[in-house]
């Protein structure tokens, strides 16, 4: 019988698009054996109704289900990786080299910051010492050591008027909203509200 | 069609003949590669032949185990040189036909570049390890009254020794080949890094263990009271390993065990080795004492010299010492023996560094008592300090009369132990009130 096989060996290996063809699936027309080896091998064997319906001696997992299960399928550990030794070792290299430029370069940038907050400090600095007459002047006469910024030396309001100026908080929230001042979180602090506080 | 077809057979067998004599063999022989011609070659055969008689034995030259690939060479190489060929026959073949460039040529881009960025970094601290010197000799040579007094100038000192060691260590950590060296276990153990990879590698296992033994075994606080081990000590009895906390058949530790001792920092030291019994069992106090079973002193260890026979001490030495007080063994072995039905018995094998790498007198050691020693007091009294220790169990076994016969210590054999029998508390009927 020639066509049957013929039929089976150049199927199409897409579902048909041909609504003449759902006929097949029709149980009210009778079947040729043509008919059920189509049934068998066709891309819809996989759903659960054919499958309750053919229960061959084999098991056929369709080639494509099985790669797109592969395909869709991400282990949570990735492969380890398996290198030859000389490959092992070049990339153990090459991850070593790696390691060592992060750690440089996160030591350049905090170089960098601490360059930077130094240069920040000393010109802070020179202002607490600036008199009115731009003379600087000596530690003891100037104002403003220790955490009070504001206060005043033995020489008054003359010596680090600009350090004062500078180191005035006023007007910093202007443009931000106040509410960054604080960090946001989940929850409130454990003072809920500070009633003392003033602009 | 049918023209062309035993042409490309004969071309196909023409390059697999060229093939078969690439392999080292053919081309040792002389015979010329010939490839798809055929007009000169009877003369040239014919002059060859006149040039050199033909030896027999230059037919098989000898052969590469590291590169023969196919079977009829690996055949002969087993049966006639008795040599098994190296790796699978496909890294054979590999080998052969690949060239071979040295491990840091390989053209790969990425490795190129890192090399380079660690090779710069090697300079870099090259640089460093040299200024570091130079300010270790400065402040050397300072006055410990501008350095802030002695103390002060010694502290700084040892800071600045140790980063210079550890300076020493990175300029060569980073290197693929110091790592493979050490990893084929050619590492020269003079030079720091290797010393500090294998002090790494013993750390991360094989000083986990141990100290895991010292503290089931209660080693801490029945023996010593703490214990910081610092070099690697490797126990076998002839050729049989011994892992610590081990049961030792009692034939097979009648004999002195060999000692690996390997020492992670630099220098030659002078130690002691004592082996301690720790279970010795006393029935009339129902206690345990301890037994020392071996005293030698004076032995040099360094990171490269670090075999301890302990059997060859004084044979090996003999020769070339004739006075009594050169001689390394105190106490002589005493094979390790337990009683029949007494519990097994710990013993500590102790490595101890002698003080400045003093000599010590053998034979005043020797004067010490076997029964009832206390390492504790041994170690004060001769200024030592623990820095191996590696440990075995003995118990009783088919083996231990004829040990303890050949010990002398003949009227132990028949001595056993056993439980002491609790007697039951009087029978008491319960009562209403027990419940």
């Amino acid at each position: 019988m020639p066509p049957k096989t013929s039929l089976f060996h150049f199927r199409s290996t897409l579902p048909p698009l041909n609504p003449a063809q759902n006929v097949l699936y029709n149980t009210q027309i009778p079947r040729t054996t043509t008919f059920s080896i189509r049934a068998t091998t066709s891309p819809f064997t996989s759903t659960a109704r054919m499958e309750k319906r053919n229960k061959g001696p084999k098991h056929i997992i369709d080639p494509r289900i099985t790669q797109i299960r592969y395909h869709l399928s991400h282990p949570l550990t990735p492969r380890p990786l398996r290198f030859s030794r000389d490959r092992y070792l070049r990339h153990w290299t090459i991850h070593r080299a790696w390691l060592l430029f992060l750690r440089k370069q996160r030591w350049n940038q905090e170089r960098e910051l601490e360059r930077q907050y130094m240069s920040m400090r000393d010109a802070c600095e020179a202002l607490r010492l600036l008199d009115e007459n731009g003379n600087s002047v000596k530690d003891e006469e100037a104002g403003g050591k220790g955490s009070d910024a504001g206060s005043l030396g033995a020489k008054g309001r003359e010596v680090g008027r600009l350090y004062r100026a500078a180191m005035n908080k006023r007007g910093v929230w202007d443009s931000v909203p106040i509410e960054y001042a604080r960090s946001q979180v989940d929850f409130p602090g454990r003072e809920g509200w500070n009633h003392g506080w003033t602009r | 069609m049918a023209s062309i077809k035993p042409s490309i057979r004969h071309l196909n067998t023409c390059l697999r003949c060229v093939r078969r004599s690439a392999n080292g063999n053919a081309a040792l022989n002389g015979t010329s590669v010939r490839l798809l011609s055929s007009s000169a070659a009877p003369r040239e055969e014919a002059q060859v032949q006149v040039q050199t008689q033909p030896n027999p034995m230059d037919k098989w030259p000898p052969l590469d185990p590291a590169l023969v690939d196919n079977k009829r060479d690996e055949r002969r190489l087993i049966r006639k040189e008795g040599i098994q060929p190296i790796g699978s026959r496909r890294r054979r073949a590999a080998l052969r036909t690949s060239p071979q460039v040295p491990f840091e040529q390989l053209p790969y881009q990425c490795f190129q570049e890192a090399r380079k960025f660690l090779l710069e970094d090697r300079q870099e601290k090259i640089k460093q390890i040299e200024t570091q010197r130079l300010r270790l000799n400065n402040l050397l040579a300072q006055d410990p009254a501008v350095s802030g007094g002695t103390e002060a100038k010694e502290a700084r000192i040892r800071s600045m020794r140790n980063y210079l060691n550890e300076l020493v260590i990175w300029a060569d950590i980073n290197d693929p080949l110091v790592k493979k060296k050490f990893e084929d276990g050619e590492g020269d153990m003079n030079k720091p890094v290797y010393r500090y990879l294998a002090d790494q590698k013993w750390r991360k296992y094989k000083r986990l263990i141990l100290e895991q033994r010292i503290y089931q075994f209660n080693i801490v606080p029945d023996i010593l009271p703490a214990l910081d081990p610092v070099a690697d000590v490797d126990l076998a009895f002839g050729r049989r390993k011994v892992a610590p906390g081990d049961f030792v058949d009692s034939l097979v530790s009648e004999s002195m065990p060999r000692l690996k001792v390997q020492t992670f920092d630099q220098g030659e030291k002078l130690v002691t080795v004592v082996v301690v019994d720790a279970d010795v069992p006393i029935p009339e106090k129902n206690g345990f004492t301890y037994r020392c079973h071996f005293i030698a002193s004076n032995i040099p260890i360094s990171p490269t010299q670090t075999s301890i026979p302990l059997n060859q001490l004084d044979q090996t030495r003999k020769v070339f010492q004739k006075k009594a007080a050169d001689k390394n063994i105190a106490l002589p072995w005493l094979p390790p023996w337990a009683n029949k039905g007494a519990p097994y018995h710990r013993l500590a094998v102790f490595v101890m560094e002698q003080s400045e790498a003093k000599a010590l007198d053998v034979s005043a050691i020797g004067k010490t008592k076997r029964d009832g020693f206390v390492l504790r007091s041994f170690m004060d009294k001769l200024k030592l300090t623990p820095i191996g220790i590696t440990l075995f169990r003995t118990k009783w076994d088919e083996n231990m009369a004829g040990v303890m016969q050949r010990a002398g210590l003949g009227d132990q054999v028949t001595v056993e132990f056993k439980r002491k029998r609790v007697e039951p508390l009087p029978y008491k009927r319960r009562t209403e009130r027990m419940r």
